[in-house]
């Protein structure tokens, strides 16, 4: 059975039949968009047991010409770098759906183009065919359009066009850097990423720094890395609350992970060539980005910017060269993506009932609403790399690995960590502690639909931090062929 | 028993869970002795293991390791699956150090069942004292320092939350955040230690760690730089000088809780690291000195600050910061055991101290010496333990604090000249303002006859564990020095020979320099480690005798100048020296300096928006729109010179092309088609939307 082909395109057949249905019939309109990315969910969970933790191989492998004359496959498969992603897309998903039972405007388009998005971002991590991930990363981007420029905020016309032509712009040049691949192996021309990484050591080393930067140029823009971050505070602010938890717990991952699945394996010298400075870039996004999140006052574009920050540990680690660095990155995605998500849907909720997300705005709230306080505290904790939660185990094999390549700039790293446990206990003090603010003093504490959506990542926060062994068995054979060859 | 010493911190832990979500918040509920119980059991197991350590029946260290999780990494290019081992390491100190922190924790518990007896949040309170300790003990177990680090991270968020505990109101909710943030100041120099570590030596576990400096691997540069990393740790934790400014706030928290913080968990936390790795040290001089520089400065700082305040609390916090000094002190000349020694009896006055100020607070319900006085005779219990107390902290010959402090001074008399006639005028001064803090809540009459009139002597569930902890206070010293007990269990790590002699860091080394000749951890080297430990143990004689008279000499002289109620004669002083007064009573200034710190950070926050907004996304979205219409301009302006005119010859060249392409795309392959289609759509879109 072709599992890979079942898990990434049962969302496209749900948003076929939610085209079927008649708008007005809401619930069935949900009720498709569950079933569907529950399917791929459970089809993605029903692989875990199949999956070999014991090979740094590609599994769960489908390959099917497509376009032969050009050498275009459809290939897919995963292994221990991209399956957690995959995981952490199909689940990401059904809490976005969770939260999306809110939207109450044009619902058939809204979960119509959720599910095309869901469809694009598994594929761009099963994808092994450079076209087919070419493909399939374009496809995230026509539904993010619309889901930000339809449903979003006061400017969101504004931050879906940014968004859409920033990544564009990204993505043309990647396309420059496939073909080039495409036309630099040897014949017969292949886009098998596979193949093509056997080939590199053909490939002179201008060639290859041309090529590293073409990609790079489209996957730092997805990262987002420094100095092409600034489409995403504005995306995130205007973002619908279960966009912006897609937008950073699974779309921002897909520049880090096509930065080691590509950049790394198909370009090596360039990459090479490259870490000096991508170790400067990471630093600037660490420091800068905690520095420019402690100037906000809006809660939202406080964890957008902390995104910035957290993404600079992925790269970090990256820049280390070290397998530990490399496992820190992509536990550092999983953990980020749990964390942050579950940040945007709690700011979610003070927004929904508030109307704001001023920070000063509000005050001494953890007496009205002890457990939506308990769970922002306890995300906010994780996000500022408390030990015992997801997100310290991330961030310090990150550090660990950069460390070793890397003394000073880790160093200066550090600044970033205390920069982010400082906005962040600012944003508890000013939301939750002092003396009640009278004017929000009937505010409900949370529903059991919000519940369901947040209990799960706060669970699986806990479990990550305190027993990292199950995501990290997923990935330690793939990571530790990942220098030597 | 030692077989289950991993019981020990998960016990506590598991009882704060249950309290925590088990348990519906109500102000007579019993919740609090799931805690309590905890603890005992805690105690116990304790107790057994140090009695059986004491009686020679189990060999220390003991080490017992589980897999946790492993994770890829490489070192020197080589990768390999890296186990992460949990697990436990009791070695001498750990295991006087579980009993006391389950002892002061048990203490501090059943007295809180009575303080806290009409808060509103009472099952949260006892959660978080339990999870504290729970985080304290998991930090003195573990055979392994990144679990250590995340235990005492850990700790880091039970102080936020024990000293922010009632946060409605605007001063622990600042002083909880300047605590987190202070500690996590000192925590990246830990966290950078610990990540310089694992570069070096592959590994995190403790034993492993000693086994690779002990072969000479680790150069004294690299030893230093993580020795001042770690110590940079130790300062936030243990309150050292210039960090020690989020203690003396971190009295907003309930009063039980300060009484944790100050003796059982968290400042004995950084003492404790640096004595858990203290064969880094040895092996880097420098560091050891710095650490020692660190402590005089912390001590006598603390302790002039003591000097002037009419706050009880904060007199005693101010003393904590003081103490600890004098342990970093000793550490920092080589007086492993001496420092270890005093963390142990300072943990018993000092929570008794702080108990018995909660059990006057709770009487006259101010903080206020000067609305105190003449106590004596409406709280007789808290008077006479609290006594007690200041007698083992001036350091009374006979007194737990006697025999301690008496052993550090002894050491940096050896060690180093300057800082010991420091270190011996802030011990006076201890002496000074421990007795001034006596008479002024105690002695002669009362001051405010409102508040005297409502004092009363508190229930026995406070006034118990003072009289416990009073007596441990008294004798624990004595129990401890007796035939050399807490030089076999606080026995001095050793290392290997591997600086050169002349390197050798300080005079204590030096007086055992032969013993580094023999292999580490040999029985003939511990001996004779030992013998010179025994040494330096005592002051000259005449300095041995003196010193009780100096210190009845300064208890004699807070007499003369704080007995009866308007205590004139401090006051004329106070006038006198005004600048010195108001120099301490800002706190040297540092306060001001960390706020100013906190300004500028935000300015640079600032900055760093602006730039970001301005800056950035004007040139890199902004100037990327115009460059494409520059290009776009310039595009045109060549089509309308040349290309027209030679589109004669590129009508050829096209032509050319379509044959070319029409032999790639074969007939009926439909998605090749489309392949075409969406590509060239691609770039169409992208040229024209950009433009």
């Amino acid at each position: 059975m072709n599992m890979l082909t079942v898990v990434t395109f049962a969302p496209l057949l749900g948003a076929l039949i939610i085209l079927c249905l008649p708008k007005e019939k809401v619930k069935a309109i949900q009720t498709v968009a569950f079933i569907f990315a529950g399917i791929s969910m459970i089809a993605s969970l029903a692989m875990l047991p199949g999956f070999d933790r014991g090979t740094p191989d590609m599994q769960f492998i489908e390959r099917y010409a497509w376009i032969p004359s050009f050498g275009v496959q459809y290939f897919m498969g995963v292994d221990g770098l991209s399956f957690p992603l995959v995981l952490l897309t199909t689940f990401m998903c059904v809490i976005g759906l969770i939260a999306s039972l809110g939207i109450e405007n044009r619902v058939k388009e809204y979960f119509f183009w959720f599910l095309v998005l869901e469809v694009g971002m598994i594929g761009v991590f099963c994808a092994l065919d450079l076209i087919l991930f070419y493909v399939f990363w374009e496809l995230t981007l026509v539904p993010m359009y619309f889901l930000i420029g339809v449903w979003g905020g006061p400017r969101k016309e504004f931050a879906a066009i940014k968004f859409f032509l920033y990544t564009l712009t990204g993505s043309v040049f990647m396309l420059l850097a496939i073909l080039a691949l495409y036309f630099a192996g040897t014949a017969p021309h292949t886009f098998d990423m596979l193949e093509l990484a056997k080939m590199t050591g053909g490939w002179s080393k201008n060639f290859q720094i041309l090529v590293f930067l073409g990609l790079y140029f489209g996957m730092a823009i997805k990262i987002p890395a420094f100095p092409f971050h600034t489409w995403l505070p504005l995306a995130h602010v205007e973002a619908p609350t279960p966009i912006s938890v897609i937008l950073a717990a699974v779309l921002l991952k897909m520049g880090v992970y096509g930065l080691l699945r590509i950049c790394l394996s198909l370009t090596p010298v360039g990459f090479q060539w490259f870490l000096p400075a991508l170790v400067v870039i990471a630093v600037i996004n660490i420091v800068y980005g905690a520095l420019c999140a402690m100037a906000q006052t809006d809660m939202k574009k406080m964890v957008a910017y902390s995104s910035v920050n957290h993404m600079g540990y992925c790269l970090l680690g990256i820049a280390g060269m070290t397998t530990a660095g490399f496992t820190g990155a992509v536990f550092q995605m999983l953990s980020h993506g749990i964390i942050t998500g579950a940040l945007f849907l709690l700011v979610g909720v003070i927004y929904d009932r508030a109307h704001t997300r001023d920070i000063s705005a509000f005050g001494g709230l953890a007496v009205k609403l002890p457990v939506f306080a308990g769970l922002m505290s306890l995300t906010a904790f994780a996000s500022l790399g408390l030990p015992g939660l997801a997100g310290f185990i991330g961030e310090f094999l990150c550090f660990l690995g950069a460390f070793q390549t890397w003394k000073l700039a880790a160093a200066i790293s550090v600044l970033g960590i205390i920069a982010t446990a400082a906005f962040f206990l600012r944003m508890l003090q000013k939301v939750f502690l002092g003396k009640l603010n009278e004017k929000w003093a009937d505010l409900p504490d949370m529903t059991t639909r919000e519940l369901v959506s947040v209990v799960p990542l706060a669970i699986l926060t806990v479990l990550f931090g305190v027993y990292p062994k199950w995501p990290l068995d997923l990935m330690n054979k793939t990571i530790e062929h990942m220098l030597g060859k | 028993m030692i077989e289950h010493a991993y019981l020990i911190p998960l016990i506590p832990f598991a009882a704060s869970l249950i309290m925590m979500f088990g348990a519906k918040e109500d102000p007579h509920s019993p919740v609090a002795w799931i805690g309590i119980g905890a603890m005992t059991i805690c105690l116990g197991l304790s107790v057994s293991i140090l009695a059986a350590a004491a009686g020679g029946q189990i060999p220390l260290p003991y080490e017992h390791n589980w897999h946790w999780f492993s994770f890829a990494a490489s070192i020197g290019g080589k990768s390999f699956l890296y186990d992460m081992p949990i697990g436990v390491l009791i070695d001498g100190p750990a295991a006087v150090l579980l009993v006391v922190v389950t002892l002061v924790s048990l203490m501090v518990q059943i007295y809180s069942v009575a303080y806290m007896h009409e808060d509103t949040r009472y099952k949260r309170y006892f959660a978080f004292v339990s999870f504290f300790t729970a985080s304290m003990l998991g930090l003195v177990v573990s055979s392994n320092i990144l679990v250590g680090f995340m235990s005492w991270e850990l700790m880091g968020l039970s102080s936020y939350l024990l000293i922010g505990f009632w946060f409605e109101k605007d001063g622990p909710t600042e002083a909880q955040k300047k605590a987190f943030m202070t500690t996590k100041l000192g925590d990246s120099g830990l966290y950078l230690a610990l990540l310089f570590i694992f570069a070096k030596v592959g590994s995190f576990q403790i034993t492993q760690i000693h086994q690779f400096i002990n072969n000479g691997y680790m150069t004294g540069t690299v030893a230093t730089v993580i020795a001042i990393g770690i110590l940079f740790g130790a300062m936030g934790k243990s309150a050292q000088f210039p960090l020690f400014i989020w203690l003396p706030d971190a009295m907003e928290g309930p009063t039980p809780g300060s009484a944790l913080i100050h003796a059982a968990t968290m400042v004995a936390a950084g003492i404790f690291v640096v004595a858990r790795l203290y064969f880094i040290f040895l092996a880097a001089p420098d560091a050891m000195l710095v650490a020692a520089w660190i402590g005089c400065i912390t001590a006598f700082m603390a302790a002039a600050m003591a000097l002037v305040s009419y706050d009880i609390k904060r007199v005693l916090a101010f003393s904590t910061v003081s103490q600890l000094g004098f342990m970093m002190c000793a550490l920092g000349v080589g007086g492993y055991t001496s420092g270890l020694f005093h963390l142990t009896t300072h943990a018993f006055f000092k929570a008794l101290l702080f108990l018995g100020a909660g059990s006057v607070i709770h009487s006259v319900h101010t903080n206020d010496m000067r609305l105190m006085g003449g106590l004596s005779k409406k709280m007789p219990i808290t008077f006479v333990t609290m006594g007690a107390a200041i007698l083992a902290i001036a350091g009374i010959p006979g007194t737990s604090g006697y025999y301690s402090k008496d052993m550090i001074l002894a050491n940096i008399y050896y060690a180093n000249q300057p800082i010991f006639w420091i270190m011996l005028g802030t011990a006076l001064m201890t002496a000074f303002y421990m007795s001034r803090l006596f008479i002024l809540t105690f002695w002669g009459d009362d001051r405010d006859h409102e508040k005297h009139h409502h004092a009363h002597e508190s229930p026995f569930l406070i006034t118990g564990p003072l009289v416990l902890l009073a007596f441990l206070s008294l004798v624990s010293g004595y129990m401890l020095n007796r035939d050399d007990l807490v030089y076999r269990l606080l026995a001095k790590p050793t290392i290997s020979a591997q600086a050169p002699a002349g390197h050798a860091p300080v005079h204590a080394e030096a007086a055992s320099a032969d013993a580094h000749a023999a292999p580490a951890l040999s029985a003939a080297a511990a001996e004779h480690a030992e013998g010179g430990a025994h040494h330096e143990g005592h002051l000259p004689h005449w300095l041995h005798l003196a010193l009780p008279f100096l210190v009845l000499g300064s208890i004699g002289l807070a007499f003369t100048l704080y007995k009866g109620p308007r205590y004139a004669l401090a006051d004329g002083l106070k006038s006198t020296f005004a600048p010195a007064f108001h120099l301490l009573d800002r706190r040297w200034f540092l306060d001001d300096a960390f706020d100013l710190l906190v300004v500028f950070c935000d300015k640079v926050a600032a900055v760093a928006f602006w730039i970001d907004a301005n800056v950035v996304d004007r040139v890199f979205v902004d100037g990327w729109g115009l460059l494409t219409r520059v290009f776009a301009e310039i595009s045109n302006l060549i089509d309308a010179l040349f290309v027209d005119r030679t589109v004669d010859g590129f009508g050829g060249l096209s032509l050319d092309l379509g044959v070319g392409l029409r032999g790639l795309v074969k007939e009926g392959q439909v998605q090749e088609y489309l392949m075409y289609v969406a590509i060239a759509f691609s770039l169409a879109a992208t040229l024209i939307l950009t433009r």
